[in-house]
């Protein structure tokens, strides 16, 4: 009997690649067009003075490196304002969200719609939900005030700095929280039963069970939910360019913003660039050391 | 890979005949600028325009968040607006390399002479506007009968009258500090009086070689009117803005309002009918003269320079500024005092008491138009930081200054 039918083995190999490269090309192509080729532009303003409008920027070389770190103390401050919206958001956001999971997964009646409920600040606009939170922010515990009496809702919650980072801190987190619930769902719900079976023969009781057991074979959802949280939270713009724009006072410039207002407000789109330059390389830094750290801790199951 | 190469080929052909389509035709101006509070104004315009000019399509789209990155971003892409919107003043440099100078046409000609100096580098005419406002202090006049005061020209008296007005149940002022641009126009009163040469203060300023202490119209009396402006304003002065204003001073809760001008009349009419609305500058010193209203121009229109249709844009806006249909709709349809020679003035409150004072006691010159809004955000944000009692008013002054060096030192 011939083979004649079966192509040679170097044949399938060379059609697989073609097929390979034809069916990742566009996005290639799209990724490039939109991710790299404006990085690499970046780039290239960073090491310009231009103010955005005229038609020629110049080349300064490395002169905008050296002014930041030499007498920026505005994007210091909007690091370390991000750094502890940071910390507060990741700590909130996955605490609450397996918090809220856990209860998510029980199986009472209504338990689809309520996981619904969650999600909906998730698909709604940033500008809708700075619009409706600045209601409630000003208006609505206006109003409660008057209501109650309690000191709480009489604060100045978008006038007063301090105040102001918490305010924006609530909002971020309510609005991304329906998402992290469901990667937590995800993950408990892959959680082996016999597992959790055999633990409470051996007598561990609810807390237990959950510390113990399930909360090390979560390792990978909290990697991933850490690590989302932990991105998303050093990019926050629109929340805060929705609530405050950076106000009262200049209080709320996290890292990211404080780019657009030196590149766009400020007409220093060479210093703005930049500035995103240095935060790419930190942001870099810090995910790829969190990834690590926590990468190291995950049970294989 | 042939076919993948053909149907990018096919696709990229298709994009370049959409953009030849649009270039063929009738002329067409493409209008971006921000102010869309006169939006119905400037829509009965273009309807007016296209009797005059049926071949001519006129595209106009306005927003007011964010038109500055807007506009940018439309430069970069290389879609610069045939007309677009700038501040007047110092920023005409920033936009140096886009704008059309149309000296000697007769749009030029007829603007009126306080509005073309800020619209013009030397004889270059670079901008043009279709609102001369004023800006003081807004006022409702029955609290003051009722209190049976008459509106302060001296801070001694301001300061006695708010404790009046207080005693009598309202609130003074209501301040709108959450608005950054609050701050650029009663500051820009402090430097009318504090100079015989506005400009050419601000210039010392930019160029770093005075300070704010220096002149104690500025460190004393504009931070001693803040103050008193915070103690009888608002109970979070950092969370009113516009809205707030007109809304504390259209419900009869405030006596003034500050930081505004004749641009709120519409809306506070539009909030009470009836309301009898006062307007006066701001009694900045011991000094009743000083107290004057500040009326011109603060935005610019511009012509782009290399646009397709410069001709036809040249056209529209000598239509706009000299037409008769032109020179009535500034006061009928728009509701604004106008740019141009010889045209009709509305009857607004504002506008009247605008008009009567400047004559009595002229009127200061738009001092912010000698910096870019890129100063005035940063210095908004600064003096929210001193009324939200954050930094000192030293720390402001001496932010105020480094800040105007940072951002406009550099001749652009």
């Amino acid at each position: 009997m011939r083979r004649s039918s079966r192509p040679r083995p170097g044949v399938l190999a060379r059609s697989a690649l073609r097929e390979t490269i034809a069916y990742t090309l566009p996005a290639m192509i799209l990724v490039t067009l939109m991710l790299y080729i404006p990085f690499v532009l970046s780039g290239y303003y960073a090491l310009t003075e231009w103010n955005g409008i005229s038609k020629t920027p110049v080349f300064i070389g490395f002169a905008n490196f050296v002014t930041i770190f030499s007498g920026s103390p505005e994007f210091l401050k909007a690091l370390v304002f991000t750094g502890k919206y940071a910390l507060f958001f990741i700590l909130l956001s996955n605490v609450l969200a397996l918090a809220l999971a856990t209860v998510l997964t029980r199986g009472f009646r209504a338990v689809n719609l309520v996981r619904g409920l969650f999600f909906v600040p998730y698909i709604m606009s940033m500008t809708i939900v700075g619009f409706i939170w600045k209601f409630i922010f000003t208006q609505g515990f206006e109003h409660l005030y008057e209501f109650t009496g309690w000191g709480v809702w009489n604060y100045s919650w978008l006038g007063n700095g301090q105040l102001a980072f918490w305010s924006v801190l609530i909002v971020g987190v309510w609005q991304s929280l329906g998402f992290y619930i469901v990667l937590y769902i995800a993950g408990l719900q892959a959680v082996p039963g016999d597992v959790l079976e055999a633990a409470s023969i051996d007598g561990a009781n609810g807390r237990q069970r959950f510390f113990r057991v399930v909360l090390p074979l979560l390792g990978p959802s909290i990697t991933t939910c850490v690590f989302m949280s932990l991105t998303n939270s050093l990019k926050v713009f629109d929340t805060i360019l929705a609530l405050t724009k950076g106000g009262p006072g200049g209080a709320t410039y996290s890292a990211t913003l404080e780019i657009y207002r030196e590149a766009f407000q400020n007409n220093h789109y060479g210093l703005g660039s930049a500035k995103s330059i240095l935060y790419f390389v930190i942001v870099l830094v810090i995910t790829q050391l969190v990834l690590r750290f926590f990468e190291s801790r995950e049970v294989k199951a | 890979m042939k076919k993948l190469l053909s149907v990018m080929l096919a696709l990229a052909m298709l994009l370049s005949a959409a953009s030849f389509a649009a270039a063929d035709g009738s002329a067409e101006i493409n209008i971006f600028i921000s102010g869309p509070e006169y939006a119905d104004a400037i829509r009965a315009l273009i309807d007016a325009y296209k009797e005059v000019a049926p071949d001519v399509t006129i595209n106009y789209e306005t927003t007011q968040n964010d038109y500055p990155t807007l506009l940018k971003t439309k430069i970069n892409a290389g879609e610069c607006p045939d007309i677009f919107a700038t501040t007047s003043g110092k920023e005409i440099s920033v936009y140096k390399d886009y704008s059309y100078n149309f000296a000697g046409t007769p749009a030029a000609d007829a603007l009126l002479d306080s509005v073309k100096t800020v619209m013009s580098i030397g004889d270059e005419v670079h901008g043009f506007h279709y609102v001369s406002n004023f800006f003081g202090i807004v006022y409702n006049k029955a609290i003051f009968e009722e209190c049976g005061i008459e509106f302060p020209t001296t801070f001694t008296e301001l300061a006695a009258d708010c404790e009046i007005i207080a005693a009598k149940g309202y609130q003074p002022f209501s301040t709108g500090f959450a608005e950054w641009w609050v701050y650029k126009h009663i500051f820009q009163h402090f430097l009318d009086a504090a100079s015989d040469d506005p400009a050419d203060l601000v210039a010392k300023f930019q160029a770093g070689e005075v300070k704010m202490s220096d002149y104690p119209m500025l460190y004393d009396n504009f931070f001693n009117f803040i103050d008193l402006a915070v103690k009888y304003g608002d109970s979070k002065p950092l969370e009113t803005d516009l809205a707030g204003e007109e809304s504390a001073l259209g419900t009869g809760k405030a006596a003034m309002i500050l930081g505004q001008g004749a641009w709120v009349e519409n809306d506070l009419l539009s909030i009470d009918p009836e309301i009898q609305i006062g307007f006066n500058g701001y009694p900045v010193s011991d000094d009743p003269a000083q107290c004057q209203v500040i009326s011109g121009s603060d935005q610019a229109l511009r012509i782009y320079k290399d646009s397709d249709s410069l001709e036809a844009t040249m056209d529209f806006v000598n239509f706009w500024l000299t037409s008769d249909y032109g020179k009535t709709w500034f006061a009928d349809v728009c509701n604004v005092i106008p740019t141009v020679k010889d045209a009709k003035v509305p009857a607004t409150a504002i506008a009247t008491q605008g008009n009567e004072l400047t004559a009595e006691k002229g009127a200061g010159a738009v001092a912010i138009s000698y910096s870019t809004d890129s100063f005035h955000q940063t210095f908004g944000e600064i003096m929210q930081a001193y009324v939200g009692g954050t930094i000192t008013k030293d720390e402001a002054c001496a932010q105020i200054e480094q800040k105007w060096v940072e951002l406009e030192g550099s001749a652009e």
